[in-house]
């Protein structure tokens, strides 16, 4: 997988990478790609004033001239997507590369099933939501991730436990391929659906650390070599 | 001759040097492999007996059917064996005359359509005539006839006093021998092996196919040379081979095409076939419940319950596994929330980790689970999350809700729910439930270690 979000991210730095640091005050301005134009327009309805839509695209290159011409701070990425090579969102992200370090993608699945959706993960989505989601809980989603977090379901989160294993990591592991004993416990807690706000409480840590291990996680998702994902990749040719 | 029934009917093996007939002769007979490979050899020095029981059996005998399914490697269409088998039931009949040998016992077992067809090789001889050559009714019939009419006829010429030199014989029969060995390609193999890919099959192949060519070419060879010196034996090689050299420059290209057009059709196929089964599914499933979401589109209730079901169903059929084990325990309980679900309304979302295999106790846990979700979907009223962890040591199943939340104590006594269905229920496997129930919601905890099961408490 060489779509790693980092590498080229800084190719066209024309922003500064802080938009996450006013978001409070200033709306946030997200492009809304995806090929149902009644999705599209439903999704414009439900979400909050605080969230400007600046574009919208039907199609892989569509997407990738809007993103680029807008340059939003949040991308609402349809996972599949008509167009292109045939890589769906995937693509989209990676021929947005260059603007990884300013755009930040949020994958929409019509499924919540994870072999949809770690592969626009792993290309460098920060997160994913399901369309059946609430227009409230996009929202939150869609500042979360214009924050600079990471956005876990609970069924991505059961994904990786099952990829990684639900055993801690030894200190002789590499550390991308497990996650450490907090990890485990704030992914089981996602998993069996808890907001961030209910793990903090339950775990007695601050919301900022469950966003910090969550983040840490998604970052061992997207980098991880681990077999269980370089199989499951390869079976869908990802690699 | 032996016929009896415990014997494994006369087929050729898959296990084999030249075609597997001494291994399915020694599977037969039950003797060693080695001994008949060695008899037939040293009854091959006795006037070329062996080599003619040999090829006899060799034309004959059918292979393994095993041997053919697992070299054809693709799931043939449902059609396709039952044309094959009528088409091979005829020739199949006049075996059992012509080799008694073989008994009844090897005639029940003989997998008609097992030799040199796969059933998807019967499709390749209606896209091309050449392969249709092969396809001849008695073309077995017709090989024997000749070899046998071959060997009378020399037998003859000797007797009338033509003297049919050793010279002359030798290089025929390698002529003879090599076309055959080329010709095994052409046989069960000849599919999995070109058409598949497949390293080991392919080189095997080409070896043989070069082992025909060459003792092809040399008793070619030493036939022509017999009749002038080396020198003039080397020019007219070198022309046949230039000459061959064209022929095959012309033909390639409609080879290739040819291969192409197979390829592409075989493609087509397979993809026609999926198609009509994901169409049938759509329509026995989809398609029904888009009809009755329309019938009841004015119960909001109804509408979202469909859509759940249908919803779930699809992802199952779409996504599944088909090398899973089903009746694990991941599917039990997602089986009960979709019973819950189907139930009350509300959605029950389930996330599995792991997976264990289904015990006694384990039903107490998925019953335990299926009351504390019928709860939570009726007290909670909103979306149910559902997550199973399943390992080696223990299984955990956490059922939380977001209702308004209860006190236990709360609960009247006759109450039997919760301290009966889910904590006694647990208890009495072994294993425990905690029930944790604030403002914000209840969270049902169920443990179930491995120790237990493994001492099967019931």
């Amino acid at each position: 997988m060489n779509t790693n979000p980092r590498t080229g991210a800084n190719g066209t730095g024309t922003q500064p990478a802080s938009t996450g640091a006013g978001r409070e005050a200033n709306s946030v301005r997200v492009v809304i790609v995806d090929d149902h134009a009644i999705f599209r327009s439903g999704l414009k309805a439900d979400l909050h004033d605080s969230i400007q839509v600046v574009g919208e695209a039907a199609t892989v290159e569509q997407a990738i001239a809007v993103i680029a011409e807008k340059r939003p701070d949040v991308v609402l990425l349809d996972v599949h997507l008509p167009g292109g090579l045939g890589g769906g969102g995937r693509e989209v992200i990676a021929g947005s590369a260059a603007l990884l370090s300013t755009t930040r993608f949020l994958a929409l699945s019509v499924s919540d099933a994870a072999e949809d959706v770690v592969a626009v993960i792993r290309a460098g989505a920060r997160g994913y939501v399901t369309k059946t989601i609430s227009g409230a809980e996009i929202t939150d989603a869609v500042h979360r991730v214009a924050g600079g977090d990471a956005v876990f379901s609970p069924r991505l989160a059961g994904f990786v436990l099952d990829a990684f294993g639900t055993a801690p990591a030894d200190i002789a592991d590499d550390e991308l391929d497990k996650l450490s004993a907090r990890e485990l416990e704030v992914m089981r807690l996602i998993a069996r659906g808890y907001s961030y706000k209910e793990v903090a409480k339950e775990l007695f840590i601050s919301i900022k650390t469950v966003e910090t291990h969550v983040s840490a996680v998604l970052r061992k998702l997207q980098l991880s070599s681990r077999h269980e994902l370089t199989k499951w990749a390869a079976e869908r040719r990802l690699l | 001759m032996t016929t009896l029934p415990a014997r494994p009917p006369l087929a050729r093996s898959s296990d084999r040097v030249i075609a597997g007939v001494c291994s399915g002769l020694a599977a037969h007979l039950g003797w060693p492999v080695k001994n008949v490979r060695l008899g037939m050899v040293l009854a091959s020095f006795a006037g070329g007996a062996g080599l003619v029981f040999y090829a006899w059996l060799w034309i004959m005998v059918p292979t393994a059917d095993e041997a053919a399914r697992r070299n054809a490697r693709r799931p043939a269409s449902p059609i396709a064996p039952a044309v094959s088998q009528l088409s091979r039931s005829s020739p199949a009949q006049g075996k059992t005359v012509g080799a008694p040998a073989q008994g009844t016992a090897s005639d029940g077992g003989m997998p008609a359509g097992a030799d040199g067809f796969s059933p998807d090789s019967t499709e390749g001889t209606a896209a091309s005539p050449w392969f249709r050559v092969r396809g001849m009714r008695y073309g077995k019939e017709i090989l024997l006839g000749c070899g046998l009419l071959l060997v009378a006829g020399i037998m003859i010429a000797q007797l009338l006093g033509v003297d049919v030199s050793l010279g002359t014989l030798i290089p025929a029969a390698a002529v003879l021998g090599g076309a055959s060995i080329a010709w095994m390609q052409l046989d069960e193999t000849r599919r999995a092996g070109l058409v598949d890919k497949t390293k080991a099959d392919q080189a095997g192949g080409w070896g043989r196919l070069a082992a025909g060519l060459a003792l092809v070419v040399a008793g070619v060879l030493v036939m022509v040379s017999g009749s002038g010196s080396w020198e003039q034996t080397w020019l007219a090689l070198l022309a046949s081979v230039a000459v061959l050299g064209g022929v095959v420059l012309v033909l390639l290209p409609w080879a290739l095409k040819f291969w192409r057009d197979l390829e592409a059709e075989r493609a087509g196929r397979i993809r026609e076939t999926e198609r009509a089964e994901i169409a049938a599914h759509l329509h026995d499933s989809v398609l029904q419940t888009l009809a009755l979401i329309q019938r009841r589109a004015a119960n909001e209730h109804d509408v979202v319950r469909l859509a759940r079901a249908q919803e779930r169903e699809l992802r199952g059929w779409l996504f599944q596994d088909p090398g899973r084990e089903s009746g694990q325990l991941s599917d039990r309980i997602k089986a009960a929330a979709a019973e819950v679900e189907d139930l009350l309304g509300n959605a029950v979302e389930v996330v599995t980790v792991g997976d264990a295999a289904m015990t006694e106790a384990h039903e107490a846990l998925v019953q335990a689970s299926r009351e504390a979700m019928l709860n939570a979907s009726r007290h909670g009223g909103g979306t149910v999350s559902v997550y199973l962890e399943a390992s080696d040591g223990q299984a955990e199943v956490f059922i939380k809700d977001r209702g308004p939340g209860f006190a236990l104590g709360d609960v009247p006594a006759d109450r039997l729910g919760i301290r009966e269905s889910i904590i006694g229920r647990m208890k009495r496997h072994g294993g425990s439930a905690a029930i944790l129930s604030t403002g914000d919601g209840t969270e049902v905890r169920l443990r179930l270690p491995a120790a237990e099961l493994a001492e099967g408490k019931p």
